[in-house]
């Protein structure tokens, strides 16, 4: 290598610092100062509890997440957050470096080659799923992008000169990192064909050193080792401890960590045995629609356009321009830089086309919406492709700069530089289009649901949920903000499940305090429950069937309730283990301590035959031991049920969520969109049942502040006409395995 | 000739060694139900010592 030319490639690790730094600047600005849906609240309260999330449990986050949660800046949500800005803000500088390199072969001018650079970097950074998704810490791709991003630069500092003094330890290094990679997420293996393939293409040999590849096997396995985190952890029993991978019942101790039940639930942990999906030669949906789901969330990157404001096709044109840029700069990246080419573009099928077939989709939630009745996505999983827009970007950076270098040399007989700059304006087209939608600045929405649906319980209530939403905000709630823990959650997806039971049975009493709790509590005694929320053993327990073969109505008795329940009614189609265990809930606590049904499952009480026996308190409906009865301040109204209206108004003025959501003046996640619906609906049946007891100026007034909050989240159009519709599904779930329950014959 | 991957320096030893030593410790700690001394010792451990024990010369 000349002199010259080594100098030119020399990499700019301080302008890529300052790039990195200026992206976290602005991931910062635009930051989330608390939880937000879906799994953020998962993942922020397992970082603070040192707990473990869902399979595979994710122990190299829950560290990073634990050590970001004790830095003393902003609340523990805010920190957890700042984490994932961080990692793709870390992306952000390598791509930098990454683009630089490429441009390095092809590009004589300095600052040309550092505006390219920083195009790359501007573009991944403000990718809508890149940027939305680093402004809170909703899942733990963030972290898996930074090591794609740091995996890729060791890898073009290999290729440049794979027979060099540092080419093993690089190699061994990767090794390591893809291993350490995938206690993240299992994502971290993605980038593996790509570094094979690259190595293939360079320097083939490599592959047949035998100690070397010794050396890497034994780095990637001591990259794993992380995973060892789950048994110990859960050992101690932490409040959020999924799947339970452990075989110690009371406390830890060496036979019982190292015991077969430890190994068999760890490993069912890793393998996400919990989640089954069907083989790959099963497709959930047809590959060209599961294609189309990836085409509809790349237009969403350069333009973020969730309510159809933007003129025309806008959307469309950006997305066909950034495609073009990327295969330009694909094209450029092949023939100026063959080497880190065969790295990087494999890279981009592996994230691409590879992951979609992998992933296995069914339908998106917001794809092809004129399709009824198709399997969907309970969400959009834009996420899952992050990956993919990001490295994309890159290339489409390198179109841009492709493009800009034409231009130039068209203008003079030198490239006029400066004179073309202009066209370069194109890479702040997603700076402009999606901050609005990808900003989580002041958005406090699901924190305060949070707090608002605990509040509706009384003191040492049982809360039975549904899915993510309802309940993932209740744990981070209860868990890292103190609100309200006397409550027991207990959700629906998650009782099908063996280890959950265990750890509600294991959860301690709380104490209610009454100061903190809500104005509508205090005044009364309640009883502290002395009895846990099951009667059962663990053994009886353990014998509760996945579900019953029953087709025909069954009857549930239980004191003075008795309701019929018809299994048609049910999701499935028969009782699950779930719902016989809600119904023994019932049994052993009805009478001794408040049982509630949160109103965001949708008619789950409805379900179960108890609409005699169902109150509606604000955002939850709670069983009565008797049938609910007309009173003054008990009413019903038709497509609502009996409504509680004195506690349900006082409730409303102690919400916290629909004053936060009117201030966002926004709900960009529609699928989600069930959760600030559910308040306007609640309001819109408070004001039915006032306009029935004649108080007509407060009907209106709490129908206009329900209608408020649809405005707030741009839902207005679901509420068109007078009559209050039913509660819309608000939980969404991305349930563990379905039961496989027989068809109906 | 590439440099063999088992010809580690003394530096890069120790620093493996220590790398070894602060992800025990952090392991240690963890079984004992430590959350602050554990996490703190594994992510030093496994994302700044052990990638620059492999890296350095």
């Amino acid at each position: 290598m000349s002199t010259a030319v080594s100098e030119t490639l020399r990499p700019s690790y301080r302008a890529a610092a300052v790039t990195a730094a200026a992206v976290l600047a602005l991931y910062v600005v635009t930051l989330a100062p608390t939880t937000a849906m879906w799994d953020a609240s998962e993942y922020i309260t397992a970082a603070y509890t040192l707990g473990i999330p869902h399979p595979p449990g994710n122990p190299l986050f829950v560290l990073l997440g634990r050590v970001a949660s004790l830095i003393p800046v902003g609340n523990v949500a805010y920190r957890v957050n700042l984490l994932a800005a961080v990692s793709s803000a870390l992306a952000a500088g390598i791509w930098f470096l990454v683009a630089e390199r490429v441009l390095a072969q092809w590009i004589e001018v300095k600052w040309v080659r550092r505006t390219g650079a920083v195009l790359a970097a501007l573009l991944s950074a403000t990718a809508f799923t890149v940027w939305n998704q680093s402004v809170v810490n909703e899942k733990v791709y963030t972290v898996s992008l930074a090591f794609f991003a740091v995996v890729s630069w060791l890898t073009v500092l290999w290729c440049d000169d794979p027979d060099g003094r540092r080419a093993d330890r690089i190699l061994i290094l990767i090794a390591y990192l893809i291993g350490l990679g995938y206690t993240n997420h299992p994502a971290g293996f993605l980038v593996g064909p790509a570094v094979a393939t690259a190595v293939l293409v360079r320097r083939p040999g490599t592959l047949l050193r035998w100690r070397l590849i010794l050396a890497a096997v034994v780095a990637l396995g001591f990259g794993l080792t992380p995973f060892a985190l789950e048994p110990i952890r859960a050992a101690h029993h932490p409040a959020l401890n999924e799947g339970d991978p452990t075989g110690c019942k009371d406390k830890i101790g060496f036979a019982c960590t190292f015991s077969d039940t430890t190994v068999h639930r760890l490993m069912a942990n890793v393998n996400r045995e919990q989640y089954g999906k069907p083989d790959l030669s099963e497709r959930q949906a047809p590959f060209s629609a599961q294609m189309g789901m990836w085409w509809l969330y790349f237009k969403w990157q350069w333009l973020r356009d969730p309510h159809g404001d933007a003129p025309g096709p806008m959307q469309d044109v950006l997305a066909l321009l950034f495609l073009s840029l990327g295969i330009a700069g694909g094209v450029v990246h092949y023939k100026r830089d063959r080497a880190s080419f065969w790295f990087f573009g494999p890279l981009i099928g592996t994230v691409t086309v590879a992951l979609v077939y992998y992933m296995n989709f069914k339908y998106g939630a917001s794809q092809s919406p004129e399709l009824a009745g198709v399997p969907r996505e309970v969400r959009d999983r834009d996420y899952f492709y992050l990956w993919s827009f990001s490295a994309w970007s890159v290339w489409a950076a390198l179109g841009l700069v492709a493009v800009w270098r034409s231009l130039a040399e068209r203008v003079g007989p030198t490239p006029r530089w400066s004179t073309t700059a202009p066209v370069l304006l194109l890479g702040a087209i997603p700076l402009v289009g999606n901050f609005r939608a990808a900003s989580r600045a002041g958005d406090w929405a699901t924190r305060e649901w949070a707090r608002d649906i605990l509040n509706s319980v009384e003191p040492y209530g049982i809360l039975i949920t549904g899915g993510d939403n309802d309940t993932f905000p209740l744990w981070y709630a209860q868990e890292v903000e103190g609100v309200r823990p006397d409550v027991t959650v207990a959700v629906t997806s998650l009782l099908n499940t063996d280890w959950y039971m265990r750890g509600l049975l294991r959860r301690p009493a709380v104490k209610y305090d009454s100061a903190a709790g809500p104005a509508v509590y205090r005044g009364r005694s309640w009883p502290v429950p002395t009895k846990p929320i099951l009667s059962l053993t663990p053994e009886q327990l353990s014998q509760v069937p996945e579900y019953l073969d029953v087709r025909e109505p069954l009857r549930f008795d239980q004191g003075d309730i008795h309701a019929v329940i018809d299994p048609r009614r049910l999701e499935e189609g028969v009782p699950l283990r779930s719902d016989l265990l809600v119904l023994q809930m019932l049994k052993d606590n009805i009478g001794q301590r408040p049982v509630y049904i949160s109103r965001s499952t949708a008619g789950y009480a409805q379900a179960l035959g108890l609409d005699a026996y169902a109150l509606t308190q604000g955002l939850a409906t709670k069983i009565s031991s008797t049938p609910v009865a007309s009173s003054n301040d008990t009413v019903a109204v038709p497509g609502f049920g009996h409504i509680d209206v004195a506690r349900g108004l006082a409730l409303w003025k102690s919400y916290g969520a629909p004053a936060a959501i009117m201030r966002r003046g926004d709900w960009v996640d529609r699928p989600s969109a069930g959760i600030p619906a559910l308040y306007t609906v609640t309001a819109l049946g408070l004001g039915q049942a006032l306009e029935q007891q004649g108080r007509a100026g407060d009907a209106q007034s709490i129908r206009k502040q329900g209608l408020d909050v649809a405005e707030g989240a741009r839902i207005t159009d679901w509420f068109v006409g007078a009559v209050p519709p039913s509660p819309a599904p608000a939980a969404g779930s991305d349930a563990p395995r379905g039961t496989t329950v027989p068809a109906r014959p | 000739m590439p440099r063999s991957a088992f010809g580690a320096s003394r530096r890069a030893l120790v620093l493996r060694l220590a790398a070894m030593l602060v992800i025990l410790v952090g392991f240690l700690d963890l079984a004992r139900g430590g959350i602050v001394l554990a996490p703190l010792a594994l992510v030093v451990g496994y994302l700044v010592l052990a990638p620059l024990s492999l890296f350095i010369d």
